[in-house]
């Protein structure tokens, strides 16, 4: 489906050959290729477009190498009638599975944990209080389920919001890493992420400089938190300007 | 759900800007906890924690199951908190749900995220519950539940499962004849296996007489940094999570490593605040295991004199 420009938002070269230095001194690395062929400072190509669906207020596609999302904006509308008064605007979110998404047939029932997770990641960008009273719903869709989903439905909507004109403070951008041992694997694909040994999540507004959401599971030391951070955090500063010159293209095309 | 006057508020943050909050403590002192092991009979463990004004039983059982497919050597853990309408009208009907889910949740992604793959335990070795691989392994269900909410549930729930440390798992034998026969052969043919299993031949021998201490003191405790205004408050009330812009829970177990990470409320922090926030935590996360630890010695001193 890609046929667009694949960009790629792999944190700097400079960050990355410090590293291959850091990687020469220590010897009891264990060198191992990626199946996909990158190397582990490597994220997979991006494609995004806007605009995924003509229903919808706002629409973002994204195609993360085999991950393909499809978020969908609606609103601001009223809210429901049970709902309380609120002098600022609501956020709802909802994150599903196709049935044909895994290798395995899934339920594509709703992700409950992504939903409140995706939530939590897009409420500190978006400016509530324009609009009060009202509701903003975010669907998402897991089409194909590759690995690194929960950041690429955050990145998608962000762009979907953007799409859809809701006032936000920045677009967010998000990136997960995987640890194996001593190395740190950036963006990684579904059969990384089932043997990993930690993972870490982070979701950025680059231009505030601020993290909306953050995950880490498994063992990690402070230094290697700090390493992992500053990679993600370059990952989603590149990843957010790709972001920006998809709406830019867009407009181009409206002007056109 | 706190109500609070604009001078009650102003007064809040005055305050924790002063690093004197309105109980007295300092910004990163914890209420006082106090421990009580061995609350449910029917457990194999348990525990109540009460840390001021807010109380949370945690309860463990095990029980017999089969290991998942994918991984047939690993025992399951399953996390559930309960918060109950006794805690608060906020939580009756569906209303407790959406906390219990985002407590579970925590508290899975602090103490199970780990060691090769996401259902692996950082704090629970997963592979000691098997007994028999790809046969039979030890469920533990981890509950918890919420009798009273004063704030900071997440750090008072991981301490009382923490503190369960006495979880007795029966020992126990497998007899199964076709098993005997092929480790005298010494050819593992695992074809051979899975059909003999098809039908479950295992014979369990259940013995009550000897037991199996498994240890949770390897589990982290949790660590929530409450940002309110611009600092950041540790074991915060409910009063003060009301005024919270975000909080970072992170899990940090003995030898000082962070286990886990969640960050909670919607507002943007700074990256340098984040990694500031990680150190403050494992810094009071000492302070906690101390307490925690010295807490169980007396609580096992009382239960030695009762005795």
């Amino acid at each position: 489906m890609a046929s667009g420009p694949l960009e790629t938002y792999s944190p700097s070269q400079t960050l990355e050959r410090r590293h291959q230095q850091q990687k020469r001194k220590s010897f009891n690395e264990i060198d191992w290729a990626r199946s996909d062929g990158r190397n582990f400072h490597q994220c997979r190509p991006a494609y995004l477009r806007t605009g995924a669906t003509s229903s919808a207020s706002g629409s973002a596609y994204a195609e993360f190498g085999s991950t393909k999302v499809i978020v969908s904006v609606f609103g601001p509308r009223e809210s429901k009638k049970a709902m309380m008064y609120s002098d600022v605007g609501r956020l709802n979110c909802n994150v599903s599975y196709t049935t044909f998404s895994t290798s395995t047939r899934g339920q594509g029932s709703d992700n409950k944990d992504f939903s409140s997770m995706l939530q939590k990641a897009l409420e500190g960008a978006i400016i509530l209080e324009t609009f009060p009273k009202t509701t903003v719903d975010i669907f998402a869709l897991v089409l194909e389920s590759a690995g690194g989903d929960l950041p690429i439905i955050i990145s998608c909507a962000s762009l979907a919001l953007a799409d859809a004109g809701i006032m936000m403070y920045d677009l967010v951008s998000a990136v997960s890493l995987s640890c194996f041992g001593k190395n740190l694997v950036i963006d990684p694909t579904s059969e990384e992420e089932a043997c990993q040994d930690g993972s870490l999540m982070i979701a950025y507004m680059p231009i505030r400089n601020e993290v909306t959401q953050f995950t880490l599971t498994g063992e990690w030391s402070t230094a290697k938190i700090n390493e992992a951070m500053e990679l993600c955090l370059d990952a989603c500063s590149k990843l957010s300007n790709i972001l920006r010159s998809c709406l830019k293209e867009n407009v181009l095309d409206f002007t056109d | 759900m706190v109500g609070l006057s604009a001078g009650e508020k102003q007064f809040m943050h005055g305050g924790i800007a002063q690093d004197l909050r309105s109980d007295g403590r300092q910004r990163l002192q914890f209420r006082p906890i106090s421990i009580q092991t061995g609350v449910i009979p029917q457990a194999n463990g348990s525990a109540r924690v009460t840390l001021g004004a807010t109380v949370v039983i945690a309860s463990i059982k095990a029980e017999l199951g089969k290991p998942a497919p994918l991984r047939p050597d690993k025992g399951k853990v399953v996390i559930f908190i309960d918060c109950s309408p006794t805690a608060g009208t906020m939580f009756e009907g569906r209303g407790g749900e959406e906390l219990s889910s985002e407590l579970s949740v925590g508290l899975q992604r602090c103490l199970l995220g780990g060691k090769s793959g996401a259902e692996a335990g950082a704090g629970i070795d997963l592979s000691s519950l098997v007994l028999a691989e790809g046969k039979i392994c030890w469920d533990l269900y981890i509950d918890g539940l919420v009798i009273s909410s004063d704030g900071n549930l997440l750090d008072a729930l991981a301490a009382a499962i923490k503190v369960c440390r006495f979880i007795f798992l029966v020992r126990f034998e497998i007899s199964s004849p076709w098993q005997v026969a092929l480790s005298n052969t010494g050819i593992p043919k695992v074809s051979v296996i899975v059909e003999a299993s098809a039908e479950d031949q295992l014979e369990v021998n259940v013995s009550d007489e000897e037991f199996l201490q498994f240890d949770t003191s390897g589990v982290p405790v949790i660590v929530t940094l409450t940002k309110v205004g611009r600092h950041y408050i540790a074991d915060a009330t409910s009063e003060e999570e009301s005024q919270m812009s975000s909080a970072v829970s992170v899990s940090v177990n003995r030898h000082g490593r962070v286990c886990g990470l969640t960050k909670r409320g919607g507002a943007g922090l700074d990256p340098s605040v984040m990694l500031d926030m990680i150190s403050v935590a494992k810094h009071a996360s000492e302070n906690l295991i101390a307490v925690l630890d010295s807490e169980i010695a007396a609580a096992e001193a009382a239960e030695d004199d009762g005795s």
